[in-house]
């Protein structure tokens, strides 16, 4: 069924979803990309302090948050494909088990800010938390960014507004909430366990 | 013209070029009392000369985003202004206000303007730019308020085009962050922080709303391109202007009392920052390259292109060179400075005014463009101002190079005068270049009274 | 391919971006707003430090000098000029003004009396006082 050859071919014709989804999610990689970069280079000139902070990082919980993300995404993926069949119901279901992934994500993360802000912890604390902070809130706000696409999304899809034939809406969506995970599937290994 | 009230921008128009005129042979005199220092003393000091020069310059863009404004929104919305007779009061209010102002700079010491005007009552005076006494700013409140509702009824009532609602946020967003010019904390760190927030999030922030709303338009008539994909593209080169110039701010918090980690947002966002300007260039070409017709009025296609170059060059480029916070450590407060302001605010501001006045004057006075003779010699100042304006900045930079390199790098930096001394003939040559600019001033105006040749009608 | 571009979706992106990006602005100035009172020592703030903050704004100082680099680039920064040349020369300097040598950029004198020099002096301490990340480079501003 997935197989379908049409469905195929558009695949291969343009990227899934608006363009104008992937100006944004180009911007936003850039961004972070940017960011990134920036965080090698601090550390390159910091690797001890870097090393010795990192330390204090829960670990556990983001590699939990890591495979919340990646599963919440698989369910995108889900979403999408049942949308091609028609099916709006269980495409909305989809969506909305992809959103429920996402607030268990902000539990788990807010969890860890909390520790972190009652060790004192802030922004100006030093390069390395700076870093960390500010990487990690600003995909934090990313997350529920994407759960406000989401959740429009999933809101028309249950009132029918996508078919087989037309579902761009779903794959703009899936676009975004896929750049969230693979921003966070880049920010685990970075900031919690590279040393 | 195809609305009765769209007449209304024309006297904004003509004072906004008065206004220009002004604005440059107030940088002229500051010009040459860079390199006699004592020129004019004591009957125009600097500090007067620049604020009426910074002042002009705010002022006449205003003036030409309103006239804009008044021409562009009855076309667009397809009805008459709401209400005409409010865009004249307007516009008397808001020239009279202005001259006062000006004139008050020039007639009365600094602190005796301070104490007539109430500035005691609220002190908001003698900060960079927002050098107006507190009644001017009421004022310019009051007059911009006035013209928001004018201008919103008459979206109100008319059709909502997306050029028309980006032009209004961002003529909102002007009034809105206009309001920060009236805190002012005694804390100087505060205050600088929230100064920002009127100088940044309006010239990189809001104006370039406007500015892009205004290019649109003006795209749109002289390529007669789809306005769907104008309007798509004028939406996506925006929105990569706020996301990356509001935390672009942080540029401006390097080294003002705020904390360390707005060197990283600072930094990389602003980075960033070309990436629309650099859309923008794109945009302009293309859309021209696609021109569904050969309208008549080359001269503002030409603005209209210089525009999105310009802006690059001036905002994109050079506000790139000296953003980063380690160059920015050597740069901050020199000439490089002065080099990117004037490069910007010419290729971005001036330029999209003169595109608008120079698609929209022809057609007030009943034509659809000027005549070629009339075009030519309007071509002639765009390249007389545009060139020297690049050279402008390029002087001014060797000089901020210069001036780094003297005074803020090695073991025994020379002090801030001696360096001055030593960049003399930099600021020279940008003396003579800025009479260049003034002859293209000239000439450009003269354009406008050219009889030579037939005027065309045809559409 | 211009159909899976559409002008609603760019609308969206501009309104969204723009939203989000300005409460990212707010929530960093809210943590700067924690941040700066042990960085710009408010509390040395005195009477006399606020008054020279209004004579340095009524004189108009920022269209020649600059003050932690912003204003014109005309005349020396005074960001730390208190550290460079010390209260006595500040006061003693801006009574001499202007110095009258021809060709030379002149600075117009205030007729600031006593108490006012030692409020402008207050006032240029204090902001000497600010930690700004270091700059400027060097003494000479």
């Amino acid at each position: 069924m997935i197989n379908n050859p049409k469905v195929t071919h558009e695949i291969h014709a343009t990227p899934p979803g608006d363009l104008a989804i992937w100006v944004f999610i180009f911007a936003e990689l850039l961004a972070f990309g940017v960011f990134f970069v920036a965080y090698a280079f601090a550390r390159a000139n910091n690797v001890e302090l870097f090393n010795e902070s990192q330390q204090h990082l829960n670990r556990t919980s983001g590699a939990i948050n890591t495979l919340v993300l990646i599963t919440s995404s698989y369910f995108m993926v889900r979403a999408v494909a049942a949308i091609k069949q028609g099916l709006s119901k269980p495409c909305a279901l989809w969506i909305a088990s992809a959103i429920g992934l996402g607030f268990v994500f902000l539990a788990i993360k807010i969890a860890e800010f909390q520790a972190t802000f009652a060790a004192g912890i802030s922004l100006s604390t030093n390069t390395f938390y700076m870093f960390y902070l500010s990487l990690t809130l600003f995909h934090f706000m990313h997350v529920i960014l994407g759960m406000v696409i989401l959740a429009a999304i999933m809101l028309k899809a249950l009132r029918g507004g996508y078919s087989a034939e037309n579902h761009i809406g779903v794959e703009t969506g899936a676009s975004y909430w896929h750049m969230v995970d693979l921003l966070w599937i880049i920010l685990f290994p970075l900031v919690y366990v590279i040393r | 013209m195809q609305y009765q009230s769209q007449a209304v921008a024309k006297p904004y128009f003509i004072a906004a070029i008065g206004l220009f005129v002004g604005q440059i042979l107030f940088g002229l005199i500051m010009g040459y009392q860079y390199v006699v220092g004592d020129f004019l003393f004591p009957e125009i000091p600097f500090n007067v000369a620049r604020m009426v020069h910074t002042n002009l310059l705010i002022v006449w863009l205003l003036f030409g985003f309103m006239g804009a404004t008044h021409y562009l929104i009855p076309e667009e919305a397809e009805t008459e202004l709401f209400s005409p007779k409010l865009g004249l009061i307007t516009f008397w209010v808001f020239l009279v206000a202005g001259a006062l102002t000006i004139v008050g700079y020039l007639m009365v010491p600094y602190a005796t303007l301070a104490a007539m005007t109430g500035n005691d009552l609220l002190p908001t005076m003698g900060r960079e730019f927002l050098e107006q006494p507190l009644i001017t700013k009421v004022g310019i409140v009051i007059v911009v308020l006035t013209f928001l509702f004018n201008i919103s009824m008459t979206v109100l009532k008319g059709r909502k085009t997306s050029i028309s609602l980006v032009l209004l946020v961002g003529l909102w967003g002007l009034a809105i962050f206009f309001l920060f010019s009236f805190y002012n904390p005694s804390n100087l760190v505060l205050d600088k922080y929230f100064w920002w927030w009127t100088v940044h999030l309006w010239v990189e922030g809001v104006w370039e709303l406007i500015l892009g709303a205004m290019l649109a338009f003006v795209l749109i008539k002289v390529t007669g391109v789809d306005r769907e994909v104008i309007e798509k593209w004028l939406y996506v080169i925006i929105a990569m202007t706020l996301i990356t110039g509001i935390i672009g701010t942080g540029h401006h918090y390097f080294w003002i009392g705020t904390p360390e980690y707005w060197q990283w947002f600072g930094s990389v966002f602003s980075a960033l920052e070309p990436i629309p300007f650099f859309m923008m260039t794109v945009f302009a070409f293309n859309m021209v390259n696609r021109r569904r017709r050969e309208h008549p009025n080359k001269a503002a296609t030409l603005w209209a292109l210089g525009t999105g170059v310009m802006a690059f060059l001036g905002a994109g480029v050079w506000g790139f060179l000296h953003t980063l916070a380690p160059v920015n450590f050597f740069t901050h407060g020199t000439q490089i400075t002065a080099a990117h302001g004037h490069m910007a605010f010419y290729g971005a501001y001036v330029m999209v005014n003169l595109a608008m006045i120079s698609y929209a004057m022809p057609m007030m006075r009943g034509r659809t463009a000027n005549s070629a003779a009339a075009q030519t010699m309007e071509m002639w100042s765009f390249w007389l101002m545009t060139v020297s304006i690049v050279f402008i900045t390029l002087f001014l930079t060797a000089a901020g190079i210069l001036q780094v390199w003297l005074q803020r790098m090695g073991t025994t930096p020379m002090s801030f005068m001696a360096a001055q001394d030593q960049i003399m003939v930099f600021y020279w040559l940008r003396e003579i270049t800025g009479f260049v600019f003034l002859l293209g001033l000239v000439l450009y105006i003269w354009s406008f009274f050219c009889k030579k040749g037939e005027a065309q009608t045809a559409a | 391919m211009s159909e899976t571009f559409t002008k609603a979706m760019a609308r969206n992106i501009f309104y969204g971006g723009a939203v989000f990006f300005f409460l990212l602005f707010l929530g960093l100035t809210f943590d700067t707003m924690q941040q700066l009172p042990s960085r710009d020592h408010r509390e040395n703030i005195t009477d006399s430090v606020v008054r020279g903050k209004h004579i340095w704004e009524t004189r108009n100082c920022i269209g020649c000098h600059t003050l932690m680099g912003e204003g014109a680039y005309f005349a020396p920064e005074l960001g730390n000029v208190y550290v460079r040349r010390g209260g006595p020369f500040i006061k003693a300097w801006i009574q001499s003004q202007p110095t009258g040598v021809p060709g030379r950029r002149q600075m117009p004198n205030f007729n600031l009396n006593e108490q006012e020099l030692d409020d402008m002096v207050a006032f240029l301490k204090w902001t000497s006082e600010v930690n700004t990340n270091k700059w400027p480079p060097n003494i000479e501003g």
